[in-house]
């Protein structure tokens, strides 16, 4: 098995003194390549700081994340910012696609961002408009979309470079179930076509079942897992 | 991500925010419009500065003096001492003053100085009156013709220009009683210079007993004295457009003629074949280079000398003062518009946070989120340059026509020229100056952090 992320032992604390607050103790945790996988817990028990950590947005207080087998830490912003444009992608809870803006616009943008040759971009768009059902609406703008077609919009912006690691932040809190449901059958059918590493924050259990490897978060820890092992070193 | 991608990017962020992007271009319209009528006008002005001289000068000739005084230099304030081998004059105020003039021994040593093609005094004859047979009588200048010169003729030509003939200005056809311009073609009229009594004519009249016994008497016969010369119209001159101010009714005589009746008025005089200046052609004086070394050489000679287009400075100086203030005027408003610039940018950036979160989680560099930024900023002055020239060049252009008429310019001569390399310019100026002006923002957007700014709660 190979493993696409590897969290060490990770510590992230925020302020000082009395206000000194621990958001991540002590995380361990390595997520196999190709696999799907969901961090769920409360509001506040860490899952979003450790998606942040794991995608380099943020860095740990210490310990490690190896990504593809390189270290993070040892990045200057500069390659960090390649390596996210190159490896990663995001989806979000509420969507951040520009409303002004034509389907086609943005999903280009990540293809702008990695420096795409021009004459590569409107082929990759195209293929990733198809695969999650807009090519019809290639020329739309986004705001003319319903919600389940925007989340969609987001998809094909997430997988249009054909990134490594997808992080799914919440893709079905803006969404009714149906639509949510469509959104993560689509989520999944594109982790097995692309194989591509799924790592789903959500707090839903259902999109939770679905996934292969669960990881179980509250206060700042991982209370379990299934599917993968993990080190719990306690407090 | 490229700069072409960048510059597209944010042309797109400004046709989405249209109505604040269009307002704050507008505030630099202002200033762009004003300072694009100020370059057609200086353009204008000097264009017609240029037509003046060339109308009335020809560029390879020098003026040359022999007094500091006459091209408005030297001391003023401190007395001269008194040469009696020059006249006395009085200035436009009534002080009594004394020029050095040139004489016929200084036109020799010019005329074998390196570089001089020929010498021509500059003369301009006081006559007493122009006249003709039962018309009365009208004050007159008469000066040499300069062949240099081209002026309109509404009749008649200077193909054959030579001995007792005039150009006559279209001012004197009524007075002098022709019925057009035609009529006054090879007619003559008179032409009466004041003239002083030599030694000779006075003795003779004495002998004669003609010369009046009472001093007061005798005073006003010499002061009276003058000679009539009769001429011949060989051309009617029209109303010049470009003429220099003071010159409109010369009237134009061949340069020896001019030089004879100058010689008749200052005989006996201290001022006899004496200029104020005289004109030095320099040969192949178009080239400015040559026409500087003929002119240094003049100068170690210690002549006083000025090119036609030093002799126009002045012109040039005072439009310059006046392009200055409105200049002026525009770079302020385009200073108080940056503020604007400023201020629609800084709401940009509030307005896109998370776009911006989401390109940094994207992967875009810091670098490319502050040019996007900049670029959008950019965006605007180009906008604002370009409706504020547009502006002025279309409102100029309906202008131009009734401006030409109301100054009484002459068809063909524009006061506001644009020139299309000096509005793309001031545009690409506006874009740099409007760059600078998004650079705080940009800067704002550029620290961003992304985690903040994707936060949804």
């Amino acid at each position: 098995m190979v493993i696409m992320i590897k969290v060490d032992n990770v510590t992230k604390t925020y302020g000082k003194g009395e206000n000194l607050f621990t958001a991540l103790y002590k995380v361990s945790l390595e997520i196999p390549t190709a696999s799907t996988n969901a961090i769920v817990g409360k509001s506040g028990s860490g899952k979003s700081t450790l998606m942040h950590i794991m995608s380099g947005l943020d860095h740990p207080s210490s310990g490690e994340v190896i990504i593809d087998g390189k270290a993070l830490g040892e990045f200057k912003p500069k390659q960090m910012d390649a390596f996210r444009a190159e490896e990663m992608s995001f989806i979000f809870q509420a969507f951040f696609i520009e409303a002004n803006q034509t389907c086609y616009q943005n999903v280009m943008l990540p293809l702008e961002i990695a420096r795409v040759p021009k004459r590569d971009r409107a082929k990759k768009v195209k293929a990733a408009l198809t695969a999650v059902g807009l090519e019809d609406k290639i020329d739309s703008l986004a705001n003319n979309l319903s919600g389940g077609q925007k989340q969609r919009l987001a998809i094909a912006r997430a997988i249009v470079n054909k990134p490594k690691i997808i992080f799914a932040d919440e893709p079905t809190g803006n969404l009714d179930s149906a639509t949510g449901e469509m959104i993560i059958k689509l989520l999944f059918d594109l982790n097995k076509k692309l194989k591509c590493t799924l790592v789903v924050v959500t707090h839903d259990p259902e999109i939770a079942e679905h996934c292969k490897n669960k990881i179980e978060m509250k206060d700042g820890e991982i209370i379990s897992t299934t599917g993968i092992k993990h080190k719990r070193l306690g407090k | 991500m490229s700069i072409r991608d960048i510059i597209r990017r944010s042309g797109r962020s400004i046709k989405s925010a249209k109505g604040r992007t269009i307002l704050t271009a507008l505030a630099i319209a202002v200033g762009t419009f004003a300072l694009t009528l100020t370059l057609a006008a200086s353009n204008g002005a000097t264009a017609f500065v240029n037509k003046i001289i060339k109308d009335n000068f020809d560029p390879s000739e020098l003026f040359v003096a022999a007094d500091e005084s006459l091209f408005g230099q030297g001391n003023t304030t401190k007395p001269r001492e008194y040469d009696p081998s020059f006249g006395t004059s009085t200035t436009n105020a009534g002080a009594s003053r004394q020029i050095k003039r040139i004489t016929q021994e200084d036109i020799d040593k010019i005329k074998k100085v390196d570089g001089v093609e020929s010498v021509r005094e500059q003369i301009a004859v006081s006559a007493r009156y122009i006249t003709r047979e039962g018309e009365k009588k009208y004050v007159a200048t008469v000066a040499a013709y300069n062949p240099a010169q081209k002026p309109e003729f509404l009749a008649g030509n200077v193909n054959d220009f030579e001995g007792k003939k005039i150009i006559l200005p279209e001012g004197y056809l009524q007075d002098l009683g022709f019925d057009s311009a035609q009529d006054a073609i090879g007619k003559n009229v008179e032409i009466v210079v004041p003239k002083t009594l030599t030694a000779e004519e006075l003795r003779a009249q004495l002998l004669k007993g003609t010369l009046p016994t009472n001093a007061d008497q005798l005073a006003q016969a010499t002061d009276n004295n003058s000679e009539a010369i009769q001429f011949n119209i060989a051309a009617v001159s029209k109303k010049p457009i470009t003429s220099q101010p003071g010159t409109e009714l010369y009237i134009y005589t061949p340069g020896d003629e001019a030089k004879a009746l100058n010689d008749i008025t200052t005989q006996g005089t201290a001022n006899y074949q004496k200029y104020n200046f005289v004109l030095v052609k320099v040969a192949g004086g178009t080239d400015d280079n040559k026409l500087k070394a003929t002119q240094q050489k003049l100068k170690d000679l210690g002549f006083q000398v000025r090119s036609v287009e030093e002799t126009q400075e002045f012109l040039t100086n005072i439009i310059g003062v006046l392009q200055g203030i409105v200049a002026g005027f525009g770079f302020i408003a385009i200073i108080a518009s940056v503020f604007g610039i400023i201020n629609t940018m800084y709401i940009s950036v509030l307005q896109r946070t998370r776009e911006i979160g989401l390109m940094k989680a994207l992967g875009m560099r810091k670098r490319d989120i502050g040019r996007l930024f900049r670029f959008e900023a950019g965006w605007i002055g180009f906008l604002g340059g370009a409706i504020g020239s547009l502006a002025a060049i279309v409102l100029g252009s309906l202008l131009n026509p009734w401006i030409t008429k109301q100054l009484d310019l002459g068809a063909g001569n524009n006061l506001l020229i644009f020139k299309p390399i000096q509005v793309a310019g001031l545009v690409l100026a506006l874009i740099i100056i409007s760059v600078l002006a998004g650079w705080l923002p940009s800067r704002k957007a550029a620290k961003l952090d992304p985690i903040e700014a994707l936060r949804t709660e």
